[in-house]
């Protein structure tokens, strides 16, 4: 099987699981005693959250092995990843606040997990705008690739700083009853086949960018 | 030897130029000096106490001014064509990296030494008592500052308009360094120890981490 007809394969795996994972969190997993229907964001939230790191740390692989090796297929890797990554993110920063507003009664507060996720949509917002400027740039993929590392090692300081300034905190431990637990590794399962697929058409569109650009350099 | 004499030798050279064009000097201590201005008028001087609440907005002006000076530090090596004969050179580019770090690190001290001196004429801002722990901690927080600064201004050299993003880019990663610095202006103004505190360290991990990387960035930074 080539990587067209995985991808396929793996979109069809993601709609299936985010059918079923859509079905359970609004009829199979019960509603939260006190945080009530809007605690279901919680199945797609944090599955979310987990992928955009993943992809995040991805990019940060693929930006180092581009400047190592030397080579432009790590950086369409590295963008593409990073993309996908600030998606999820975005996400993140969405469903967050409306799950706050019930949790906290107010729709943003300056919490270390929060804040450190507006924090680093901003880093990469700054980082897809690089790319926006300096497209016609020979040196775009190395000087992006360069700030993408800048940006990931600042994360765990980021962490810290906004830890020790903070107050409200996210729950350490949650425990989930069963019907919950199922529903949201249902949930989980859908979210990364999604996130898996999303990453790699992209990869796909940043490859026929690549050799389109190849063939307008020799004709 | 031989590379601590290149490192002094860009750094006397840009500080030469630098004091010779004057114009990217005064702007940005001129820049500094109208926020500080303007913050009189925002805060209302006679309600707000700087001593007490408020002094991490002093760390906004050396920020926005700080960023004027240092994204200029390599666009003007461009400007003049003269990055090519810098970088072609038969010498460690990380040595240039470091000199252009220590001018932007002596430009932000002396931004930072006038802002104080200002900020008590102008808004009673008392720091005589604490001045050497707050001074340490300063310096801490500008080596971290200086350092990304630099290494990004190199980056955005060739962008066309580099200027723009310049700022966007830099401060989002800067973020531990603001809470750290305005935290520690705080506790250092009420008195608090400062030295050996959580937040120093933290700013000591930033500036170990951040030289180190961007010493090893630069060269792909600057890359033909």
């Amino acid at each position: 099987m080539n990587l067209r007809n995985w991808t396929r394969a793996l979109w069809a795996l993601a709609v299936a699981l985010n059918g079923a994972a859509l079905y359970m969190v609004f009829f199979y997993a019960p509603v939260e005693m006190q945080m009530g229907a809007v605690q279901k964001i919680f199945y797609y939230h944090v599955p979310s959250a987990i992928s955009g790191y993943v992809l995040m740390f991805l990019a940060f692989v693929f930006s180092v092995l581009y400047l190592w090796k030397d080579d432009p297929s790590y950086d369409v890797l590295a963008h593409a990843t990073a993309e996908v990554a600030f998606l999820f993110i975005t996400i993140v920063l969405i469903t967050g606040p409306i799950w706050g507003r019930s949790a906290w009664g107010k729709w943003w507060v300056w919490e270390p997990r929060l804040t450190s996720a507006l924090i680093l949509w901003l880093m990469y917002s700054a980082y897809f705008l690089l790319r926006l400027f300096s497209r016609h740039e020979v040196r775009t993929a190395r000087i992006a690739a360069v700030v993408a590392i800048i940006a990931f090692f600042d994360v765990p300081i980021v962490h810290m700083a906004i830890t020790w300034w903070g107050s409200i905190v996210h729950p350490k431990k949650v425990v989930l009853e069963p019907a919950m637990r199922q529903t949201f590794f249902v949930s989980m399962a859908a979210v990364f086949a999604l996130a898996g697929a999303l990453t790699l058409t992209r990869w796909a569109v940043g490859r026929a960018e690549e050799r389109r650009l190849a063939q307008e350099v020799s004709p | 030897m031989r590379y601590l004499r290149v490192v002094l030798l860009v750094f006397a050279k840009d500080f030469r130029e630098e004091i010779r064009r004057k114009e990217n000097i005064a702007s940005s201590l001129l820049f500094a000096f109208l926020s500080l201005v303007l913050f009189a008028f925002a805060l209302d001087p006679t309600q707000v106490d700087l001593n007490t609440t408020g002094s991490g907005l002093l760390w906004l002006i050396i920020l926005f001014a700080g960023s004027l000076f240092m994204g200029a530090s390599f666009r003007k090596e461009m400007e003049g064509g003269t990055l090519q004969a810098l970088l072609l050179s038969p010498v460690d580019r990380s040595a240039i990296y470091l000199g252009k770090f220590l001018v932007n690190l002596a430009f932000l001290l002396l931004l930072e030494a006038l802002l104080l001196v200002f900020a008590f004429l102008l808004l009673d801002f008392r720091t005589g008592a604490v001045l050497v722990p707050l001074a340490l901690c300063w310096l801490a927080v500008t080596v971290g500052y200086a350092a990304l600064g630099t290494l990004f201004s190199a980056l955005i050299a060739h962008v066309h308009g580099g200027q723009v993003i310049y700022p966007i880019l830099l401060f989002p990663v800067l973020i531990p360094l603001v809470i750290a610095a305005a935290t520690l202006t705080q506790d250092a103004l009420a008195g608090r120890p400062v030295l050996g505190s959580q937040w120093l360290r933290l700013v000591a991990l930033f500036d170990t981490l951040f030289v180190t990387a961007s010493v090893f960035l630069f060269e792909y930074a600057v890359e033909e």
